[in-house]
């Protein structure tokens, strides 16, 4: 998430208004105070009792709205260059323009046709010093690899010629060669180009029909020769292959979506498309921070292989012992019976017939043979595979459920998302008479919720293949704080705005229950502040999983607080340059949260006490 | 390749064997029941080369041509459990100018391809095995291998 440098506290830039908006632990001052009375006064004194706080944020839509505009749209701008240095998102259009602009380059500089220069960078992955280098190296070498002729090939003397397809004679003039002397009638030449296409992207280094010539047929054939629609194809392989040959670039993996992402720099590789869809760029499952590309590659397997079926399977049945299909014993007495058509009857234990059995070897709900047998050893090794797996399954379970639950959270907030955006902030608007660009907090605490669930739902991964007892220990009370921090969030944006939301049925009186703008003030603060407060909490949470919680080793639980902070702080330094919001975030804490010395927690600037441990802010 | 172009490619191929062709081989169309030629199936033989343990077999290769010929190479077949690392245990021949998404062009003639086809006989090709006897053998047991090969020569002779 980029987003704090939309957050109007941490520009540099800041307006004083701004300062006073956010700043609400120093609401002493006498002027602001009078301001807040005009205000109310000029609202018609609703008769709410107007915390500061509220009046705070009265005053201030009336005072800086068209700067916050002006402010958001710098903002936005500082998002994008930032993006820029990562990641760029190519759409078909700009990936034409720069392959044309690639294509002209090298036609220019090595002054050969428009169509060779495309097959050479073709040939070369569209690495343009490498394509030159060779190319001045060895000219001719680079021409013959590639299948390039140097004109003066004499056009036949013979007016007649028999095409080397169909062994027809055609006029010369109803024939064309791929530079060299193996001359095709047009018909063999338009099936030949249309048969490789219909093969796939091969039909980019396309060669002569001869067996024995390597001569590349370049694009001005196929447009020459090929029927209307294998051309546009045959282009669109042409501009395919731009995105594919490069390693820097690859396509969005979402549907339907035609835009390409390059990736720049290394380190993080997340990156959101303008279809908003947001992908690792390494392995192109969907973003997975902070867990790495193996782990999400084994667990996406391992959630849709079939392993964990015959896992089950082997916990909780055991074959028919004549016709040996698994069954599963529900409760009740030994004595099974398979269904029909097998219809064997057999003992659970001991897996012999029941024929044998009775009274003698024990009755219905024991076997004496079965006992006997597994004192002497005979059933160990089958008996504890089966427990295992059993145990082995509950814990993959109880990740897997976490993680899916997460998913449907985040799926949901998605589409609450989609309805604040559609629908509830133009109500809001109605109401309470704030512009939409004022409410723009709500959006973003519920991409920060999105954002959380995503990293929430991947921590349920990591858990799973944590194998270190003591960083298992401690990263478990990582998640549980990060879990009930975004718990608070999302509560606070499901179930808080849901008050101030006019309800379907009840006609418009505003007496009784209808929240007063002062409320809705009250809202925004708690809502803004739980936002950034789990932000940071994340952000820290996520770089801490990267670093493979590396500062935990054989130490106590005591003493993990401390090492949060070092990893955390090691962190920042480490990405000094590159992450400078993560520098800002510190000194920020002053003014818009603060970290418990003892937990790590980082709390509302409100309170004096820790949250979590209630330890004493100083 | 447009519809049809298959049976007038192979009746000028037909033609251009007729009028010259390698000494020792043997192509010509299946002939049907009512007596007429089958163009689309050519039944040819294959004679092993001078000086090799190949040679004195005549080896029968029957070439199925598709309609799609020559946008797509025939399939070259060897009787059933023929030995050699390149063909398969069906008799199908693995040869790269014989694969449609590699080495086949539409100008290789049925002349080119069973030269070719002659070549392989004695050069296999240990990197692409067809067939695990044949190629075990090959790897593991030289001797053995030339025993097996001159035994297959001595089973397809002369048909003359």
């Amino acid at each position: 998430m980029d987003s704090d440098a939309e957050m109007p506290m941490s520009s540099d830039e800041e307006m004083l208004d701004d300062e006073d908006y956010y700043d609400y632990s120093d609401m002493g001052e006498a002027d602001e105070e009078e301001e807040e009375e005009e205000e109310e006064g000029e609202e018609g004194g609703d008769g709410s009792e107007g915390g500061e706080g509220d009046g705070e944020g009265d005053s201030d839509e009336e005072l800086v709205g068209g700067d916050y505009e002006g402010r958001e749209a710098e903002g936005s701008d500082e998002v994008v260059s930032r993006r820029e240095q990562r990641y760029i998102v190519l759409t078909e259009k700009d990936i034409n323009e720069r392959q044309e602009e690639d294509i002209s380059k090298v036609a220019a500089v090595l002054s050969i046709r428009r169509e060779e220069a495309c097959v050479l960078l073709h040939h070369y992955k569209w690495n343009i010093s490498k394509l030159s280098d060779e190319w001045f190296a060895d000219e001719e070498k680079v021409r013959d690899i590639v299948g390039l002729l140097l004109n003066g090939i004499d056009f036949p003397n013979s007016s007649k010629l028999t095409c080397g397809i169909c062994f027809e004679g055609y006029s010369s003039d109803a024939m064309s060669s791929a530079g060299c002397d193996h001359f095709y009638c047009h018909e063999c030449w338009e099936g030949y180009i249309s048969a490789a296409i219909s093969d796939g992207p091969g039909c980019l280094s396309l060669r002569c029909p001869d067996p024995s010539c390597g001569a590349m047929v370049l694009q001005d054939m196929v447009n020459k020769l090929a029927k209307e629609d294998d051309k546009v194809r045959y282009a669109r392989f042409v501009l395919r292959a731009y995105v594919e040959d490069s390693k820097k670039t690859k396509w969005c993996p979402a549907p339907d979506c035609t835009c390409a992402v390059e990736f720049v720099s290394d380190g993080n590789y997340d990156v959101s498309c303008n279809c908003k869809f947001s992908f690792c760029w390494n392995c192109t499952e969907e973003a997975h921070r902070p867990v790495n590309c193996e782990t999400v590659s084994k667990w996406v397997l391992k959630n849709s292989a079939e392993s964990e079926n015959m896992n089950w399977i082997l916990a909780n049945s055991k074959p028919c012992p004549k016709c040996k299909r698994p069954i599963e014993k529900n409760q009740g007495c030994m004595h099974m019976t398979c269904t029909p058509p097998c219809k064997f009857e057999f003992c659970w234990l001991c897996l012999g017939s029941w024929a044998e059995h009775g009274e003698r070897t024990g009755g219905f709900y024991a076997c004496n043979r079965y006992e006997s047998a597994k004192k002497e050893g005979v059933y160990d090794e089958t008996e504890s595979r089966r427990e295992r797996a059993k145990n082995s399954l509950e814990r993959y379970m109880h990740y897997y459920e976490r993680w899916a639950s997460n998913q449907t959270s985040r799926q949901k907030a998605q589409s609450d998302l989609q309805k604040a955006e559609k629908e509830q902030l133009a109500k809001l608007t109605d109401v309470f008479g704030i512009p939409e660009t004022q409410l723009k907090f709500i959006i973003e605490a519920w991409s920060q919720i999105i954002e959380c669930r995503r990293v929430l739902k991947w921590t349920y991964a990591y858990g799973y293949y944590l194998d270190d007892k003591v960083k298992s220990e401690f990263f478990e009370y990582l998640q549980g704080e990060a879990e009930s921090g975004l718990e608070r969030l999302h509560q606070c944006a499901e179930k808080d705005l849901q008050a101030f939301l006019p309800p379907a049925v009840r006609p418009e009186n505003n007496e009784p229950t209808t929240p007063s703008l002062a409320d809705f003030g009250e809202f925004r603060v708690k809502l803004a502040g739980l936002t950034s407060v789990t932000r940071n909490y994340f952000e820290n949470l996520v770089q801490a999983l990267e670093a493979g919680l590396e500062d935990v080793h054989s130490t106590a639980q005591g003493t993990t607080s401390s090492n949060t902070t070092t990893a955390t702080s090691k962190k920042a330094g480490t990405k000094g340059k590159s992450k400078k919001p993560l520098a800002r975030t510190s000194s920020d804490n002053s003014e818009e949260g603060w970290p418990c010395e003892r937990c790590t927690f980082i709390n509302l600037p409100s309170v004096d006490a820790c949250s979590v441990c209630d330890k004493h802010r100083y | 390749m447009s519809a049809g172009i298959a049976r007038g490619r192979l009746a000028e191929e037909r033609k251009a064997w007729r009028k010259n062709h390698p000494h020792g081989f043997v192509a010509k169309p299946e002939t049907t029941a009512d007596g007429s030629a089958n163009l689309m199936v050519w039944h040819c033989a294959i004679p092993g080369k001078q000086g090799t343990d190949w040679e004195g077999g005549y080896y029968p290769v029957t070439l199925h041509f598709s309609e799609d010929y020559p946008s797509k190479p025939p399939k070259c077949k060897f009787p059933q459990g023929f030995f050699h690392p390149n063909v398969y245990p069906s008799g199908t021949v693995c040869l790269s100018i014989l694969n449609e998404d590699n080495g086949w062009r539409p100008a290789i003639t049925v002349k080119q391809i069973l030269v070719g086809i002659q070549d392989l006989l004695d050069q296999p090709n240990p990197a692409d095995p067809a067939q695990t006897d044949g190629y075990h053998i090959f790897i593991q047991d030289k001797p053995e291998y030339k025993r097996r090969v001159r035994m297959q020569a001595k089973q397809y002779p002369a048909l003359l």
